[in-house]
Order: C-alpha cells, then structure tokens, then sequence
C-alpha cells in the first residue's frame, strides 16, 4: 500500500527522520528498518489525522504561485489569513502542499 | 477542542512504535533499540517544541509503553535527580577491604597496606560531591548533541570503572558514559591532522609549528648536509632569506607561476634554490597559504644529481598538482595558488528558493507550511478555490492540525 511521504515533513516527521538518521549513522539501526518505521509513520500520520482530527479551517489570501506537477499542488500564498474555531493567524507567505486525495484510496 | 496537537502527537507515536515493535523484534533489533528511538524522537519534538512537556499519555491502554520513557515528560529535574542518586556510596562500595583483616604480625607494615584501600573511600565523597554539583547544574539542560538523559544511560555498572575515571579527574565518570563510543567519537581528532603535526615536528627540529591558518607567511628552512633529516639538534632558521650560501643569480625566472600574488620574496627565494644545481643541501619547504593548504616537499640534492625525493606527507595534504618537476632546477607548479583562482561562482546559485526570490525577512526555518491533502482545486478566472483535508499546519511557530479547509485565493 503506498503511503505518502507528505508528512515528513512535518515537525513530528522531521524529528523522526532525525532521530532514524542518527540511529542508523551511529549503526544502531539498520537502514531497512528505518525505512519500515518512515513507512509506518506515514500511515499512522495519516489515520490519526483522519480520525482525531475535527476541526474545519478556512484560508484566504493572495495567490503567488501555483504549480500542479506529480499530482501536487502547491501554492505560495501571500498574506494569508487562516481561521477556525481555535486559530486566527495571518502569514505573510505561506507554501501549501497537497497531495491529491483520490490516489490514497486507490 | 477535544485532543490538542500534543496528545495527537502522542498517539501517533505511540502508533507507530507499537506497531513497528514486531519488525524489530523479526529483525533482531530488540526492544532496547527500538525504546531508543522512541526516546529520542520524543525528545526531539519536545525540544521543537511539537509536543508540551507535560503530556498524559493512556499508559495502560497501550501495552508496551515503557515507563522509562514517563521520564522524558518529566521536566528537566528528572534526569538531574537520576544523575543525582548514584551517590558515593553507590559509586565506591563500601569495599570488603576497609574491614582489616586480622593478621598476626605487628602491624606497620601491614596497617600501611590496610590504609591504601580505604584511601579511595575516604577522600571520595567530596571530590565526588563537587564533580556531582557541576554535573548537576549543567545536566539540567542536557545539550541536543549529548546522549539524552534516558534510563539506560544510568544502567551502566558504576562500579570499578569510576574509579579509573575518577583518577583522570574527568567528569565522565560519573556521568557514566565514558564508554559510550559515540562521546569519545566527539573528542576525536582527524587523524590526519595529528599526523601532519607529527610529521612536521619530526622534520622540523626546534618546535616549528607548521602554520595551517594561511596567513600566508611563506618560510624556508635549509638545514646543512651534516644533519640528517629529523635530527632534533639543528634549530631551524626561521625565515627563509639569505641564510644559505646560494649564490644569489639575478632574477632570472624560470616560469614560476604565481597566482596569488602576495609573496613577492617567494619568487626570489625560489629561484635562487633552483637555479643552484650544485647545492649538495636537502631542503625543506613550508608553504603554508590563505586556502588552508600546505604542503611539504624534500629536495634532496647529491653532488650534481638531482635526486627527486618526494617525500610528501600523502595523502592527507592537498596538493594543487603532482609536480613532478619541482626536483629539476626548473620549478614546475609547485605553487597551491592555483586553488585561489579563478573562483567558481559555484556559491551563488545556493539556497535561492526557486518559487520565490524575495524570502525576504522570513527565515527559513520559520517558514509557514501545510501540508494536506487536496480534494477539489478549482479556478474562475483570477479566483481558486480550493478543498482540502487531513493537514498539519505550521504557522508562527505554531502546529495546527485540521480535518478540513477550504481555501479562497486571489491570483
């Protein structure tokens, strides 16, 4: 089942990679096994956000750039407002990434 | 608001490691390393700040949680104060060798050999304590690149080989990883280094430093055909300008190709060594340049012939180009200053975000982000719309997860 790399790239994704990458420098832990957990992050990511997660939030703002390549999005917003229910915050250049949703159901 | 971005996090560690737990197990990596990984991702993201200090987990609920890992939650006391509990007691035992043995000679000498043992007791405690109370204040924060604080740290025997440690009066004893390979790796220099040192101490009698910041300093150091090389009696003269008896030819240059210009007497200097093919001497040669270069090179001279002996330091010294010719009173490109020039430009394409030239005054770790999944991305005109789900995102520092957006743009 493929999974998507998206989240990686996250901050709990990010410490993830790191602390792999550290394990497998120092020999503690194989390359493959590593790989595993990246994978098993990707799902478990994705299922927790899907599951735990229920809030709506809504962006505004200027659109920079857009590009759709690979079956991604990614948009540069500038000035960008995003609110819901627990946030109000504005950014002056936000980089959206998305990945098409009907591919991970395939 | 029911779960707050921590608990998330939480639960998807938790996740993940519970079920990676059998791949580790199939793989043979073992419980151990796998409570490691999950301590040290944890600790990663407490110190980005993705998850509070103070998380509750649903420890029961879970099999295989490990309790050492609670420790990590805890806020920094926590592994101050298991830092703390070996105390001298437990690092030096009281050891069957204070209770004297009963012996049935008069004791001088033997008293004298109870004493030794109960030496190390004695004076531990406080040498101890101090070691312990620096330790302490600076374990309270323990540095990213220091083992984390975790349990197994604290496992190790603590017994014989603080004893050894203590003698170097190093504080790795009693943080009790002084056998940790991964610390000593930090402590370790190149070994190339040492033997450039080495091997410039052994040349170079008299304690020349062979000068590797590159000030640029150029010195020649010519020692007589009576001492060999490496003897440590001749001191070396430092500057190299007419301590030689060359006879000093007038500015005929053979091609010596200087690039980087700043070392006029170089040329002079050179030419007068080359241009003398009867010096029965073996020179030696320290160039030491602005791009943290150098190299060493031996010309050895012997009657009229030109023995080529090049013993260059290997492989650990750069060297701009073979030179093979430099023996022949003929210099080839002996210089390194062809390192200098011309530059490459090859900097000045890095780190340009591609999508957008004017980053402007957002650094790049703060860097807004989301990450999501797109449902619908649609346009009219100048007008996006756009449906998402299941992201995270990073704005201001800040991690907010959300199940749906939508989202409304201007182009």
């Amino acid at each position: 089942m493929a999974t998507f790399e998206l989240y990686r790239r996250s901050a709990i994704g990010m410490c993830l990679t790191e602390s792999l990458d550290e394990m497998v420098s120092s020999g503690t832990l194989s390359p493959e096994l590593a790989i595993q957990v990246l994978m098993q992050f990707d799902k478990s990511m994705t299922d927790a956000l899907e599951t735990q997660v229920k809030s709506k939030v809504t962006i505004k703002g200027h659109l920079h750039t857009y590009r759709f390549c690979d079956n991604v999005w990614t948009f540069i917003l500038q000035d960008a407002t995003f609110k819901s229910d627990e946030c109000h915050e504005q950014v002056k250049r936000v980089k959206i990434v998305a990945c098409d949703s009907n591919l991970l159901t395939q | 608001m029911a779960t707050n971005v921590s608990s998330v996090y939480i639960h998807v560690v938790d996740d993940v490691i519970s079920k990676v737990r059998d791949e580790f197990i199939n793989y043979g990596a073992g419980e151990s390393v796998l409570n490691e990984l999950q301590a040290l991702w944890e600790m990663k993201m407490m110190q980005c700040g993705a998850i509070s200090g103070n998380i509750e987990r649903p420890p029961l609920q879970k099999n295989g949680v490990p309790t050492p890992v609670h420790d990590l939650n805890v806020p920094y006391e926590g592994p101050a104060e298991e830092y703390e509990t070996p105390t001298a007691e437990m690092l030096f035992p009281p050891t069957p060798l204070q209770t004297p043995i009963q012996t049935p000679l008069p004791g001088t000498a033997d008293t004298g050999m109870y004493n030794i043992p109960t030496g190390p007791s004695d004076y531990a405690p406080s040498p101890i304590s101090e070691l312990r109370n620096s330790i302490d204040l600076k374990s309270g924060r323990p540095s990213p690149y220091m083992q984390p604080p975790s349990p197994w740290m604290n496992q190790r025997p603590l017994g014989v080989d603080v004893n050894v440690a203590y003698v170097e009066g190093r504080e790795e004893a009693d943080r009790g990883s002084s056998h940790q390979p991964l610390t000593q790796d930090f402590f370790v220099n190149p070994s190339g280094k040492r033997k450039r040192d080495d091997y410039a101490s052994q040349l170079n009698s008299g304690g020349y430093i062979p000068q590797q910041d590159g000030s640029g300093d150029m010195t020649i150091e010519f020692s007589l055909p009576q001492n060999v090389v490496g003897q440590d009696q001749k001191s070396p003269q430092g500057s190299g300008s007419s301590k030689f008896p060359l006879n000093k030819e007038a500015k005929q240059h053979p091609v010596l190709p200087q690039y980087d210009g700043v070392h006029d007497e170089y040329d002079d200097v050179f030419n007068k060594l080359f241009m003398n093919s009867k010096l029965n001497l073996p020179i030696f040669l320290f160039l030491s340049h602005s791009r943290h270069y150098f190299f060493l090179k031996i010309f050895q001279f012997q009657g009229g012939v030109t023995n080529e002996d090049y013993n260059t330091p290997g492989d650990h010294v750069e060297l701009r180009a073979a030179t093979p010719s430099v023996g022949t009173p003929k210099p080839g490109k002996n210089e390194v200053a062809e390192d200098d020039e011309p530059p490459l430009n090859e900097d000045d394409d890095d780190d340009e975000d591609l999508d957008d030239l004017d980053q402007g005054e957002d650094e790049p770790n703060t860097q807004h982000l989301v990450l999501a999944l797109f449902d619908k991305v649609t346009r009219t005109k100048s007008r996006w719309k756009c449906t998402l789900k299941d992201g995270i995102m990073h704005l201001n520092n800040r991690d907010i997860l959300f199940n749906k957006a939508t989202g409304e743009f201007e182009f």
